[in-house]
């Protein structure tokens, strides 16, 4: 795999292998059948928060069960820790894992929920332990309900919380925000946040740019299996708004204002068929700052200017292509 | 405490309410035609005939076929098994923990049955003949509960291969090809009411059936343990 084109994770530059690597992923891939899931990846984590970013079905879950010794990878190493994470129950010890299926036993009450994952990690005192987990995931409450009563995003909670009951040094979560409110988002934010502060290393996938925005210090992108970008999340923001883009561009009068972008260094060319205007450009932010000067220079009145692929989706297939 | 924790979540998921109805009644069939039998006359000639056609050799694996795939199969399809698998568990303490919670639910329920549908089909001075198939019903819940067990971590379609291999295999091959009875449960559970009384059953198997069953236990436990360590969660994108 080529070196990242900018500067590694602050907390990855362990070497892979290394004690101090939480989460390691050596030359990885995963595939069914002649299906490839995850192609060739290579990362290594330290403590801190990681976002695991990509579209639906790029392979994040796929990544994460690998690291929580659910999958064997097809080829590659992947160790956790330190140790390898397949077939090795010993991980759990220090391993925490939120899957995003909200499989739990319904007929368990939250509290009984949790304490039987903290039974099975043979704690001396379960039902404290217990409590301080749902404490923690501000569940009190609702504790002694049956957790088939509990609404998604209350399951999403007590599911943390049994992940969290033997407090373990690395943190995988799968989706964790999906089915959650605003309100508890930002309880949810601010408790991982100050995990991660106390050193432990916490890896979560999402498909949405803005929860991985405020929460993660460092990005991995995936994109069809691929790591399509890894590091900083600004340099991550700054290379998909740098980008080629194209907008659609309505105003007073097109042809006149096809003519003036002509001019600017921003555009690579215009194109106006059936009434509407295309405008493609070298760079988002410059074209976005030029084109209300542009447009009142030349005299048009603007009436709408939207960028035509700026799904999540483009954006990903840009990242793998330029590397 | 670890496999009393994982027997109890076990039990209680088992106990669901529907599938725990189902069972009863199915387990109830052998004393309802005890019942009628009782109601028209004294009883009939041969109760160990009419005890292995009913009860060994279809409610006894039915009822185990359920309870030993729902006991960590079903678990292991709706991802409830996660919880459980994503612990410092050793994966045999685990496999023994439902084999013994669904095994023990499914003699529970069935011993009392043979023993009941015995007393009430047979005339009196065949209680012998009852008790000794009784205990191999005993036996045979905890040894197929094992091999469904074990089928159902190995495979995602563990009820309907197991389904045939009672039916099929059991049911019609064992009939056309008598040497097959040496892989047949139900042939173990026979060799044993043989030996406890040689009224209770005529088993090729015979004084073997002991080692055979023992064997094939200890065989599932430890395919189902190997199968759940090497277990590979489905449903990933």
């Amino acid at each position: 795999m080529s070196p990242q084109s900018f500067a590694p994770l602050p907390t990855a530059d362990a070497p892979a292998g290394s004690p101090t690597a939480a989460l390691v992923l050596e030359g990885v891939s995963r595939w069914y059948g002649n299906v490839v899931a995850v192609n060739d990846i290579t990362f290594a984590l330290g403590s801190g928060v990681t976002g695991l970013l990509g579209p639906n079905g790029a392979g994040k879950t796929t990544i994460l069960h690998m690291l929580a010794g659910l999958l064997r990878p097809s080829a590659g190493r992947v160790s956790v820790g330190g140790q390898p994470a397949w077939r090795n129950p010993a991980i759990y010890r220090f391993v925490g894992l939120v899957p995003e299926r909200e499989a739990v036993q319904g007929f368990l009450t939250g509290r009984a929920f949790v304490e039987l994952a903290a039974r099975l990690q043979s704690l001396a005192d379960p039902a404290a332990a217990a409590a301080r987990a749902i404490a923690t995931v501000d569940l009190d409450a609702a504790a002694d309900r049956p957790v088939g009563t509990y609404s998604k995003g209350m399951r999403q909670r007590v599911k943390i919380a049994a992940a969290l009951v033997h407090e373990p040094s690395i943190l995988l979560l799968d989706e964790p925000f999906n089915g959650m409110d605003p309100r508890q988002r930002i309880h949810m934010i601010a408790l991982l946040r100050s995990m991660a502060d106390a050193g432990r290393a916490i890896l979560f996938s999402s498909h949405i740019l803005e929860e991985v925005e405020r929460l993660a210090d460092g990005v991995l992108v995936i994109h069809a299996g691929r790591l399509a970008a890894a590091g900083d999340f600004r340099e991550i923001r700054r290379l998909m708004t740098d980008r080629p883009h194209t907008f659609v561009v309505r105003s007073s009068d097109d042809r006149r204002l096809a003519a003036a972008f002509m001019t600017e260094p921003a555009v690579f060319g215009t194109e106006l068929r059936d009434s509407r205007l295309t405008v493609r450009v070298a760079e988002f932010g410059g074209f976005t700052r030029a084109v209300a000067r542009v447009a009142r220079d030349a005299g048009v009145s603007l009436f709408e200017v939207a960028p035509t692929d700026d799904s999540l989706e483009s954006v990903f297939a840009y990242l793998v292509s330029r590397r | 405490m670890i496999f009393a924790t994982i027997a109890d979540v076990t039990l209680r998921a088992l106990l669901g309410r529907r599938r725990t109805i189902l069972m009863l009644l199915l387990a109830g069939v052998p004393v309802l035609l005890g019942l009628l039998v009782r109601a028209n006359g004294d009883g009939v000639r041969d109760v160990a005939a009419t005890l292995d056609g009913i009860v060994i050799r279809v409610v006894l694996p039915l009822v185990a076929l359920v309870f030993g795939t729902a006991a960590l199969g079903s678990e292991l399809e709706d991802g409830t098994a996660v919880h459980i698998l994503t612990k410092p568990v050793r994966r045999s303490t685990i496999v023994l923990a439902k084999i013994l919670v669904a095994g023990t639910l499914a003699a529970a329920m069935l011993v009392p049955s043979t023993i009941l549908a015995g007393v009430l089909l047979g005339r009196p001075g065949q209680l012998g003949v009852t008790f000794a198939l009784a205990i191999g019903v005993l036996v045979g819940s905890y040894l197929y509960v094992a091999i469904f067990v074990a089928l159902s971590v190995a495979t995602s379609r563990g009820l309907i291969i197991g389904l045939g291999y009672a039916l099929v295999w059991e049911g019609v091959l064992a009939g056309l090809l008598p040497g097959s009875q040496v892989f047949s449960v139900r042939e173990y559970v026979r060799g044993i009411a043989d030996i406890l009384n040689p009224a209770a059953a005529d088993s090729i198997v015979g004084a073997g059936a002991v080692l055979y069953a023992a064997v094939a236990l200890v065989a599932a436990t430890a395919i189902a343990s190997v199968r759940l360590a090497a277990y590979e969660i489905r449903g990933s994108d």
